[in-house]
C-alpha cells in the first residue's frame, strides 16, 4: 500500500511509533494474527472519525482515505467470514419454533400451540430463522419441549369412560352490556352476540359451534365478516380466542359451522368469583376503518338504551341462532387416540411386544425414516421400566412417547455418519425438501418414495415439487421466505404516529404483510417472471388494502389480482408494507428504504456506519426545518460520510414519493416545534455511476435495466441460504452463479430456482 | 390470615419431607431470623444507547444524566430527581465501563453489560455472566437458582442479544418475557395430583439419564461441527436434570402464596404496547420473587441494541414520544434532542424508583427487602455508539455491607469488573476475581 508508506510510515514506522503503532511491520494476516487485526481496527476508526492523520500531517484525499478505509474493511470482512466457516457443509440442525410447530401438529393430529412457551428464535447473519448454526438448545426449551409433548398426549391419550357432552342452543345473548359493546342480535361492528354457559360446559375437546343467521348487504361494502370466538378468562392478556370467521357472501338465511379444541381458548376458572363460564361470542368482523360512531340512545324494539346507531353503508349480520356442542368424538377412546394406541388383542396379552408395535410406528414417523429395531427395543425398555409406576398402559405410554418427542433423532434434522462429505440418502432428502417447502415433516407419499428410492430421479423430483407447491404447506414456505428474506417482521415494531396519519388501523399491518406475500406466491404459482418483484403491471389486494391505495371496484376481504393503471404502485417497491419499513412512523427514512434495497433486493449491503462517528453539527436550528433529503445534503459535505452515502442516499431519495404509511405524496410535512410548513418532494438524485435517478418510475427502470444480474443473485443466494439451512460462503460461489444462470434462462421462473437448488449437489450432500 | 396447613415450623419441615435439604427462608415462617441466616440477593437491569448528556453549563445542562457536584456532595438533575427520596439508599456511578467493551462496535456491547468479554473470533463467545457466578454460587437454597428476563425474550443473536444472562460456559441463558409466564413458573397452580407429578418427575429422570446414555453412540456417529452442536443438547440435557433433581427436594414445599392486594397490583396481561405497565410488572415480578424467596438473583433487560427488531425499539413512542429508542439516544446533544431523550431518561429512572420503593416498603429482619438487595441499572452506552463512562445506578444492599449516597466518579482505568467482585463479595460468594477486575470497588462499602 503505498499510501500507507507516503502518509503514515512516517509517525507509525522504523523510525517513529506514535502512541505506540507500527504499522510498517504490521502483520496483514487477518485471519490468524488477532492481535494485528485489532490495531487495523484502531486504524480504521481513527481514519473514520477524521483524526488520522493528524492536523499538523500530511492529509489524505477523499480518494485515499476511501481506499485505504475500503482496504481494512474488505481484509477484516474477509477474516471474519473464513473464521465462520463451515466448509461450506450444514450444521445439524434443530427444528425451529415454526418448523416444530407444525411438525408436532402433523405427527399427533392435534390442533394445538406446541411452540407456546419456547423462546423465540435468534436470527442468523442474513436474516433467517432456519439457521443451523444460529439456533441454539437450552435447557428451558428443552424444558418446554417435555411439557409441550406431555400437554399434547394429554389431550390426545384418554382412560376412563367418555365424558359427558353438552348441548346448547341460544337465539337471544343471555348477557348483559359487556365490555362497551352493544349486546344485539343484529351485528354491524359495534355489536356482538354473546351465549354463556354457566356450569355445564366441557374443559377438554373438540367442539361444535352453528351459527344460523342472514345478511344484509350494503351498497359499495364488502360482504359481512361471521366471526366466532371461545372464551373467556378475565385478567389475562387473552379473554378470548378466535375459533374463525367467514364471509357471507349471500344474503340468504344459512348454518355455518365452526369447529375447534376447548382447551386452545382462554378458559374461566371454575368457581373463581363473579365470572361467568365458558362463553361463545358471534361478531361482524366487516369494517372500513372509517372513524366509529359514539354511544348514545337508540331504540330497539320499541325501546329506549344505550347502543350505537345502524350504520346502513356497512353490511350486517342478523344472527337467528348460536348452538354449541362439546365435546364432540366419533367414538371412544376418540380417532386420535386410536392413531397412536391401535386397537390390539394383544395390549392385554403381552404389553412389550404391543408397545413395540405402537413405538415402531410412532417413531419411524417422528425420526422421518424407519426407526431401528434396537431403537424401538431401547424405547420397550424405557416403558418396561417405568411401568410399575404408573397406574395404566396409558399414562406409561405417554411417558414414553414423550421422551421419542425430546430425542435429538426428532428435534434435529439428523444426517450422521458424515466425517466427510457425502450424499444424502433418500429419506434425508425427503426431510430436507419438506422442511424447505412445507416448513414440516415429509407426508407419506415422501415417504414411500424414499423407501422405493426413487426420490432421486429427476422426473420424481420434478413432480413432487409441483406436488408440494400445489399443496396448501407450501404457503409456508411462501410466509417465511418472503417474511425473512424481506424482514416483514420489523413492521410490527414501527409505531404508527396517529397525529400524522389519522384513523391509521394497525390491523391494516397484517394486510399489507399478506399482500406482499400473496403477491410473491402468485409469481411462483403463476411461473411468472420474479423480475415482477421489481415492477409489475398487476398488485394481489383485498378490499381494505384498496380502500387505502386509492383503487376502486375492490370488495372482499379476499385477496386478488387486481391490474394497476398507477405505475409507481407495481412490484415490491410500490407496497405498502416495504414502505412502512423504511419509515420511522412518522416519516419516510430514505436512508433505511436505501440500505433495505441495496440489502434485501441488489445483495449489496452497505458498510454499517463506522463505530464512534461524531455527529452532525445539528445544533443549528434551521437544520431541523429542512427536509431529509436536504439534510442529507449537509451530511454529504463531510467527505468522511460522503464516501459512503453518495451511493446510499439516492436509492432512498428517489422513493420520497411514498410516506410511512405508503400513500402518494406531492408535498412533504415538515414538523418543527409546533411549526408545520409544506414543502414540494423532490425525489431527485445521482448514483455513484452518473445515472440520475428521478422518482419511483425511474428507480424501477433502472432496477429493470441495470440491475436484473444483482437481482436475481440476490434472490437465488436468499433462496439457497434458505433451502440449505446455512450460510453461503466463498466455496459456493460457483454453485449460486451457476443457479442464477439457469434461473435468467428460464425467464427468472422460481419454480425452476426451487427445482434447480434442490437438484443440487449442495441440497443433496451432507 | 387463618393459619395455613403449610404454616409449619422448620422442625415439621423436615420431619415431613424426611429430606436434609437447605430451607427456604420464608417470613411466613413468622421466625425471628438471625440477620446473618436472612438471604442476600442482587439483581441488575440494562438499556441500551445511552442518555441524555448536553454540554456542562449549557441551556440544557438540566437534562444531564448524571448530577452535579461529586461524592456526598451533589445534586440531581431533573430526569435523576425520582431517586432523590432514596437518596441514602442510591449511588451514582460515573466514569465506569468494561475496558474489552471499547475496544468493541457501538452497538455491540449490550451482550457484555454483565459479563465484561471481548467478543471477536469465529462465534463471538461469550463469558460467564456475574448473575449467574451468583446463582451458580449460592442458588441451591431457593426454587430457582436465578431469573432471566427481558423484552424480547430468548436469547437473540451475538452483539445483539435479548438477554443479560450467560452461564459458565459463556451460553447464553433464554430471557422470558411473558408477564403470565413467568408468574406460572413461579407461582401458578401446579398439577393438583401430587403423585402424579412425583410420577413424572421419575420418569422425566430415568427419560434423561437415558436419552445421555444413548448420546454417546450417536455423538461418534456425528461430524465434527456436529459434535460441537449436539454438545449443545447434552449440556441442556445435564442443565435439566439438575433441575429436575431440585425439583424433586421441592416439590413437597407448597408454592408460596400471594396476597390479595399483590395479585390485584400485578397485571399479568401486560406486553409491550404498555410499555410502563409492562416494564413495572416486569419489576413486581421480580419483587415477588425476591420477596417469597423463590430466587435470589435476577436479570432483566429493559431493552436491546437490537434497535429495527426489538419490541423496546417503539417504547418510548407508545408513551408518547416522538421517536423510538435509537432515533431518541441520537439527539443526545443536540437542542430538542437533549429535552426528549432526558424526559425518556426521566421515565426509566422513575420506573427504577418505583421498584426501589417497593422493595424498600416490604420490612426485613431490622430493615428492608432493599436493605439486603442490591440492584444494579445502566447502559453499556453513555451517549449513543459511546462504549465509555456507563450511566449506573447502584443501590440497595446497605444491610450486606454497602454504602450508598454519594455520586461516585471512578477512574477510567478502574474496569467494572471490579463492582462485580465486590457485589459478589457482599452475596457472600467467594469469588476474589472477576474478568478482568483488577480488585474491590471500596468505595461503595459501608
Amino acid at each position: 500500500m503505498p499510501i500507507l508508506q507516503s502518509k503514515c510510515f512516517s509517525c507509525h514506522g522504523e523510525d517513529v511509533q506514535e502512541a505506540e503503532v507500527r504499522l510498517d511491520t504490521l502483520s496483514i494476516d487477518f485471519v490468524n494474527d488477532r492481535a494485528s487485526v485489532q490495531t487495523w481496527q484502531e486504524a480504521l476508526n481513527a481514519l473514520n472519525k477524521d483524526e488520522m492523520p493528524p492536523e499538523d500531517g500530511d492529509p489524505l484525499t477523499a480518494k485515499e482515505r476511501q481506499l485505504l478505509t475500503n482496504w481494512i474493511r474488505g481484509e477484516i470482512d474477509r477474516a471474519v467470514q473464513m473464521l465462520k466457516s463451515t466448509g461450506g457443509r450444514v450444521v445439524m440442525r434443530r427444528l425451529n419454533r415454526t418448523e416444530y410447530q407444525n411438525t408436532m401438529r402433523d405427527l399427533l393430529g392435534l390442533n394445538m400451540d406446541y411452540a407456546r412457551d419456547l423462546p423465540p428464535e435468534g436470527l442468523s447473519p442474513d436474516g433467517f430463522r432456519n439457521n443451523g448454526q444460529s439456533l441454539q438448545m437450552t435447557s428451558i426449551q428443552l424444558e418446554y419441549y417435555l411439557a409441550a409433548a406431555r400437554r399434547g398426549l394429554d389431550r390426545i391419550i384418554k382412560t376412563g369412560p367418555a365424558p359427558k357432552v353438552f348441548e346448547h342452543k341460544f337465539d337471544k345473548s343471555n348477557v348483559n352490556n359487556w365490555f362497551n359493546v352493544e349486546i344485539a342480535n343484529y351485528l354491524g361492528r359495534s355489536q356482538a352476540f354473546y351465549g354463556k354457559m354457566v356450569d355445564d360446559y366441557p374443559e377438554q375437546g373438540n367442539y361444535i359451534v352453528r351459527v344460523k343467521a342472514s345478511a344484509k348487504m350494503a351498497q359499495g361494502a364488502g360482504f359481512p365478516i361471521l366471526e366466532v370466538s371461545v372464551g373467556y378468562r378475565p385478567d389475562t392478556k387473552d379473554l378470548w380466542e378466535v375459533t374463525s370467521s367467514v364471509e357471507m357472501t349471500t344474503e340468504d338465511s344459512q348454518v355455518f359451522e365452526f369447529t375447534g379444541r376447548v382447551e386452545n381458548h382462554p378458559l374461566p376458572v371454575r368457581g373463581q368469583g363473579k365470572f361467568p363460564g365458558l362463553v361463545v361470542r358471534v361478531r361482524n368482523m366487516y369494517d372500513d376503518y372509517t372513524r366509529k360512531p359514539k354511544q348514545q340512545d337508540v331504540e330497539r324494539d320499541g325501546k329506549k338504551q344505550k347502543g350505537y346507531p345502524y350504520e346502513e353503508h356497512m353490511p350486517h349480520i342478523q344472527v337467528e341462532e348460536v348452538e354449541f356442542i362439546g365435546p364432540v368424538f366419533d367414538q371412544w377412546p376418540p380417532a386420535l387416540h386410536r392413531a397412536i394406541l391401535h386397537e390390539s388383542e394383544l395390549s392385554a396379552q403381552d404389553e412389550a411386544a404391543y408397545m413395540a408395535e405402537v413405538l415402531e410406528r410412532f417413531m419411524s414417523r417422528a425420526f422421518r425414516r424407519p426407526a431401528t429395531n434396537a431403537e424401538v427395543m431401547r424405547m420397550v425398555g424405557f416403558y418396561q421400566s417405568i411401568r410399575s409406576e404408573f397406574p395404566s398402559l396409558e399414562d406409561a405410554a405417554i411417558e414414553t412417547l414423550a421422551m421419542v418427542l425430546i430425542s435429538p433423532q426428532f428435534l434435529y434434522l439428523l444426517e450422521p455418519d458424515s466425517s466427510q462429505k457425502r450424499k444424502l440418502n433418500d429419506y434425508e432428502i425427503a426431510s430436507r425438501m419438506s422442511y424447505f417447502l412445507w416448513s414440516t415433516m415429509p407426508d407419506q407419499e415422501l415417504l414411500d418414495l424414499a423407501a422405493d428410492r426413487r426420490l432421486s430421479k429427476p422426473s420424481v423430483l420434478e413432480q413432487q415439487v409441483t406436488r408440494m407447491l400445489e399443496d396448501e404447506r407450501s404457503w409456508r414456505f411462501v410466509n417465511q421466505f418472503t417474511d425473512e428474506w424481506l424482514k416483514l417482521d420489523n413492521i410490527n415494531q414501527i409505531a404508527i404516529n396517529t397525529d400524522v396519519y389519522q384513523g391509521f388501523n394497525e390491523a391494516l399491518k397484517t394486510e399489507m404483510v399478506m399482500e406482499t406475500r400473496h403477491f410473491f406466491r402468485e409469481l411462483l404459482m403463476e411461473d411468472l417472471s420474479a423480475l415482477s418483484l421489481l415492477d409489475s403491471n398487476f398488485a394481489m389486494l383485498n378490499e381494505n388494502l384498496a380502500r387505502h391505495y386509492g383503487v376502486d371496484g375492490v370488495l372482499g376481504r379476499e385477496f386478488r389480482r387486481v391490474d394497476l393503471t398507477d405505475e409507481k404502485r407495481g412490484g415490491l417497491l410500490g407496497q405498502a408494507s416495504v414502505l412502512m419499513l423504511g419509515s420511522t412512523g412518522q416519516d419516510s427514512h430514505p436512508i433505511r428504504r436505501a440500505v433495505w434495497l441495496r440489502d434485501r433486493i441488489l445483495n449489496d449491503p452497505p458498510a454499517p456506519p463506522p463505530p464512534d462517528v461524531p455527529d452532525l453539527d445539528e445544533s443549528n436550528p434551521d437544520f431541523a426545518k429542512l427536509t431529509v433529503r436536504e439534510q442529507l445534503e449537509v451530511h454529504r459535505q463531510k467527505e468522511s460520510c460522503a464516501s459512503c452515502h453518495r451511493g446510499i442516499d439516492p436509492w432512498g431519495i428517489a422513493m420520497e414519493h411514498f410516506d410511512a404509511v405508503g400513500n402518494y405524496r406531492e408535498m412533504i410535512r415538515i414538523r418543527h416545534n409546533n411549526e408545520v410548513g409544506e414543502r414540494e418532494v423532490v425525489a431527485s438524485d445521482v448514483l455513484p455511476d452518473g445515472n440520475e435517478l428521478d422518482g419511483m418510475e425511474s428507480l424501477k427502470d433502472y432496477l429493470l435495466s441495470k440491475k436484473t444480474d444483482d437481482f436475481a443473485n440476490s434472490l437465488v443466494s436468499r433462496m439457497t441460504v434458505y433451502a440449505l439451512g446455512r450460510n453461503l460462503e466463498l466455496t459456493d460461489q460457483e454453485l449460486v452463479d451457476d443457479l442464477t444462470k439457469e434461473f435468467a434462462k428460464s425467464g427468472y421462473k422460481m419454480q425452476t430456482l426451487i427445482s434447480e437448488i434442490i437438484a443440487s449437489s449442495a441440497f443433496r450432500s451432507k | 390470615m387463618t393459619k395455613k396447613s403449610w404454616h409449619l415450623d422448620r422442625r415439621t419441615f423436615l420431619l415431613g419431607t424426611g429430606v436434609s435439604m437447605a430451607l427456604p427462608y420464608m417470613e411466613s415462617m413468622g421466625a425471628n431470623v438471625n440477620a446473618s441466616e436472612l438471604p442476600k440477593r442482587m439483581c441488575a437491569m440494562y438499556f441500551p444507547f445511552g442518555i441524555s448528556l448536553p454540554k456542562e453549563g449549557g441551556d440544557l445542562h438540566k437534562w444531564r444524566w448524571f448530577p452535579n457536584g461529586e461524592g456526598r456532595d451533589f445534586t440531581y438533575n431533573e430526569s435523576s430527581k425520582p431517586f432523590e427520596a432514596l437518596r441514602e439508599k442510591v449511588t451514582i456511578i460515573g466514569g465506569m465501563s468494561h475496558p474489552n467493551g471499547r475496544r468493541m462496535g457501538g452497538h455491540d456491547t449490550g451482550d457484555t453489560f454483565l459479563t465484561a468479554a471481548m467478543l471477536d473470533g469465529k462465534y463471538l463467545h461469550n463469558t460467564v455472566s456475574v448473575d449467574q457466578v451468583a446463582a451458580n454460587a449460592i442458588g441451591s437454597d431457593t426454587r430457582f437458582s436465578s431469573i432471566t428476563m427481558s423484552t424480547d425474550g430468548g436469547v437473540g443473536e451475538p452483539t445483539r442479544s435479548s438477554t443479560l444472562s450467560y452461564d459458565d460456559k459463556g451460553r447464553p441463558i433464554p430471557a422470558l418475557n411473558q408477564p403470565q409466564m413467568i408468574f406460572d413458573r413461579m407461582f401458578g397452580a401446579p398439577d393438583a395430583d401430587l403423585k402424579a407429578r412425583h410420577r413424572r418427575l421419575r420418569s422425566s429422570s430415568s427419560m434423561l439419564d437415558m436419552v445421555l446414555e444413548d448420546s454417546k453412540s450417536l455423538r461418534r456417529r456425528l461430524g465434527r461441527q456436529d459434535q460441537e452442536k449436539f454438545d449443545e443438547y447434552l449440556a441442556s440435557v445435564r442443565q435439566i436434570e439438575q433441575r429436575v433433581k431440585r425439583t424433586q427436594r421441592w416439590l413437597d414445599i407448597p408454592l408460596p402464596s400471594l396476597t390479595d392486594e399483590e395479585r390485584d397490583v400485578l397485571k399479568l396481561e401486560a406486553d409491550d404496547q404498555a410499555p410502563k405497565e409492562f416494564i413495572r410488572t416486569m419489576y413486581d415480578l421480580i419483587y415477588l420473587a425476591f420477596k417469597t424467596d423463590s430466587t435470589r438473583v435476577a436479570t432483566y433487560q429493559i431493552a436491546s441494541m437490537a434497535d429495527a427488531s426489538s419490541k423496546a425499539g417503539p417504547f418510548p413512542f407508545r408513551e408518547g414520544f416522538k421517536a423510538n429508542l435509537h432515533s431518541l439516544a441520537h439527539g443526545w446533544n443536540k437542542p430538542e434532542g437533549a429535552v426528549a431523550l432526558g424526559e425518556w431518561d426521566k421515565f426509566m429512572n422513575e420506573q427504577l424508583a418505583y421498584f426501589l420503593q417497593r422493595l424498600d416498603s416490604h420490612k426485613e429482619g431490622d430493615g428492608t427487602l432493599l436493605d439486603r438487595t442490591m440492584v444494579l441499572h445502566g447502559s453499556s452506552n453513555s451517549t449513543t455508539h459511546n462504549n465509555s463512562n456507563y450511566p449506573l445506578v447502584f443501590a440497595g444492599g446497605s444491610g450486606i455491607g454497602l454504602q450508598h449516597g454519594q455520586f461516585l466518579k471512578v477512574a477510567d482505568n478502574v474496569p467494572m469488573s471490579n463492582l462485580f467482585v465486590t457485589m459478589l463479595d457482599c452475596m457472600g460468594v467467594d469469588a476474589p476475581k472477576f474478568a478482568d477486575s483488577t480488585g474491590d470497588l471500596t468505595a461503595v462499602r459501608a
